[in-house]
């Protein structure tokens, strides 16, 4: 059998061909090339239709005045430029990227700090209790857990201020200022999302030899400075994918500020999607949403170059 | 230096019990929000509101429970919605997806490498930059206010080809070629043996699938206004507008049962979930 296995696999791979009969080969490359397209048909027809043609329609788009009724008209870079003088829309493009700033930060901050800490021996049925309450946030949609966060930050019959009440604090106006609104979201949006980086991170701290740790400890090296020059730097590629990550995801943000604030008080926690959504469905205004959404793609475009540059650079052999 | 060495190891026995407390007391902490939201489910309506709040069910009386399925909200034409779109989806991406993986995994034609490459980009794109072109298509063919369009929108992924081809690239492929040999076909091959080998694949890919499509807000919220068309993730908040104001143990009722499906594959599944989403990096 080997002398024969070799046909087949320089069909299946690349590589010389030369024992097989002609007609026999075209007949089999024939029948692997009409099942190859058959196969990747489904997938390719509705990848198309359904977002390849739609993406590059709204390029388009994003250079129109788009009128349901009337059709369009070419504008040029009209809608980037108004995106770009307009002081409403360039709030509300830095308050996205504040946002993004902070949910980052504390999501990728905390979930570090949490794996430390449970990276540890301990008994299964912790294990499985700190995997539930830490991960269960992270799998629920941030539409359902959003409208239970509003009840607890809600000025009059909340729970957190009620709390607050008790321990003699002042309340909080956790939604209702523009001052304090950011943050409440933050807050949760790390509450629901930390667990994920947590996990990430303890399966990368899995990865730093024990031998090393010991020598070090041996030698006297202080926790820190283990961490520091031995772990930190052994983790830093899966770091750097945690906040790589977390920035496309925060910079997308959209559900748990449309259930808290809608955006408001004012435009104070307004994101990118929100004003594309109120933009397209409340204004019509179809042509300056679709500059809204191409900028939104660029915005990720720009930080996956960064992954594949950094990821070059960072990743050790 | 004996002594020494068994005080640090001591002391280190501490430390680690005192992480753990810490820890115990944040996963509490973390679990507040749902033990609530359970717990004010089994509130009587009238008492909803009186602090302090209950973080356990003071009874397992069903009240709320019946309230909301006999609201006017169509309640349970909702759940069905949801549920008809995540397993159609899922079904759809199983299919789809295994096939193409299949094809660019194991078979050669020409342009196979440029068709990937064009379905890979596919995961930079960001959901919102195809919304209006989908919102204007569907609003020409009827699929405004239609759960079939969010269906449609959800038969394949390039995320489903891209994990499930490099799954099976790690495979062996030793047995497709013996059975090539044998005069197998193509659809054969794939059916008999590729299948087979993807399993723990596919499952994972069925879990990501299924609690994307359940948890699914930003396209359900651009396509849909017709209450009978809804999915639970976008009722939520007409529940909240509508019987909030007087009712939130109401709400909560209707909480406890959107999560539930969700919840009970975690519990079930906990590793398999977990490996399948940080694998896959959706963000609910």
């Amino acid at each position: 059998m080997p002398d024969l296995s070799r046909p087949a696999r320089a069909l299946l791979l690349s590589g010389p061909i030369s024992t097989m009969a002609k007609r026999r080969l075209s007949d089999l490359k024939k029948a692997q090339m009409q099942a190859g397209y058959v196969f990747v048909l489904p997938s390719i027809l509705l990848y198309a239709t359904f977002v390849l043609a739609p993406v590059i329609i709204t390029i388009i788009l994003s250079f129109t005045y788009y009128d349901i009724s009337f059709g369009a008209d070419w504008v040029g870079f009209e809608n980037y430029i108004r995106f770009l003088t307009d002081s409403r829309s360039l709030e509300i493009f830095w308050n996205t990227l504040r946002f993004a700033f902070l949910a980052v930060t504390f999501n990728v901050g905390v979930g570090l700090v949490l794996a430390l800490a449970l990276n540890r021996a301990m008994p299964q049925f912790l294990l499985y209790f700190f995997r539930l309450a830490f991960f269960l946030p992270v799998i629920i949609s941030a539409a359902f857990v959003a409208v239970v966060w509003s009840y607890f930050y809600s000025f009059d019959f909340g729970v957190i201020n009620y709390y607050l009440g008790q321990v003699g604090l002042p309340q909080v106006p956790w939604l209702t200022s523009s001052k304090v609104a950011m943050t409440s979201i933050v807050i949760m949006d790390v509450w629901k999302n930390t667990g994920f980086f947590m996990i990430i991170l303890i399966a990368a701290l899995q990865g730093v030899p024990r031998p090393i740790m010991d020598a070090a400890s041996m030698d006297g090296a202080s926790p820190w400075r283990r961490f520091s020059r031995i772990t930190l730097p052994y983790i830093s590629p899966v770091l750097f994918f945690c906040i790589v990550f977390a920035s496309i995801g925060a910079l997308q943000v959209f559900e748990s500020i449309m259930i808290l604030t809608g955006g408001g008080p004012g435009d104070s926690t307004r994101s990118l999607s929100i004003y594309l959504v109120d933009e397209a469905f409340g204004s019509f205004e179809l042509g300056y949403a679709a500059a809204v959404s191409v900028i939104m793609m660029l915005l990720v475009l720009i930080i996956t170059i960064i992954q594949l540059v950094g990821s070059r650079r960072w990743v050790r052999e | 230096m004996r002594t020494k060495a068994m005080q640090t190891r001591q002391a280190k026995k501490w430390v680690d019990r005192a992480i753990i407390a810490v820890l115990a007391l944040m996963g509490i902490s973390m679990l507040m929000p749902f033990l609530w939201l359970f717990s004010m489910s089994f509130r009587p309506a009238a008492e909803a509101y009186r602090m302090p709040p209950s973080f356990l069910p003071p009874t397992f009386d069903f009240a709320n429970y019946e309230t909301v399925l006999s609201s006017s909200i169509p309640f349970l034409k909702i759940y069905w919605n949801s549920l008809y779109i995540a397993v159609l989806v899922t079904i759809g991406q199983l299919v789809t997806c295994t096939l193409a993986a299949f094809a660019y995994a194991r078979l050669r034609f020409p342009g196979r490498d440029s068709l990937f490459f064009v379905m890979l980009i596919g995961l930079m794109f960001p959901v919102q930059v195809t919304i209006l072109p989908i919102y204007l298509g569907f609003a020409k063919v009827g699929l405004l206010n239609n759960p079939l369009g969010l269906v449609l929108l959800g038969l394949t992924s390039s995320f489903g080809v891209f994990m499930l081809r490099q799954f099976l690239r790690s495979q062996p492929k030793e047995l497709e070629e013996a059975a090539l040999m044998d005069g197998a076909g193509y659809f054969k091959i794939f059916w008999r043996i590729s299948l087979p080998q993807l399993k723990p694949a596919l499952a994972a890919l069925a879990i990501i699938t299924f609690t994307g499509a359940w948890n699914a807000y930003f396209q359900p919220r651009a396509l849909i206004e017709s209450q009978a068309a809804m999915t639970l993730p976008i009722a939520m908040d007409l529940l909240r507008g509508y019987l909030g104001q007087g009712n939130l143990s109401l709400v909560m009722a209707a909480m406890s049962m959107a999560i539930l499906p969700v919840v009970l594959l975690f519990l079930v599944a906990q590793k398999m979930v977990i490996e399948g989403v940080t694998f896959s990096g959706i963000r609910a």
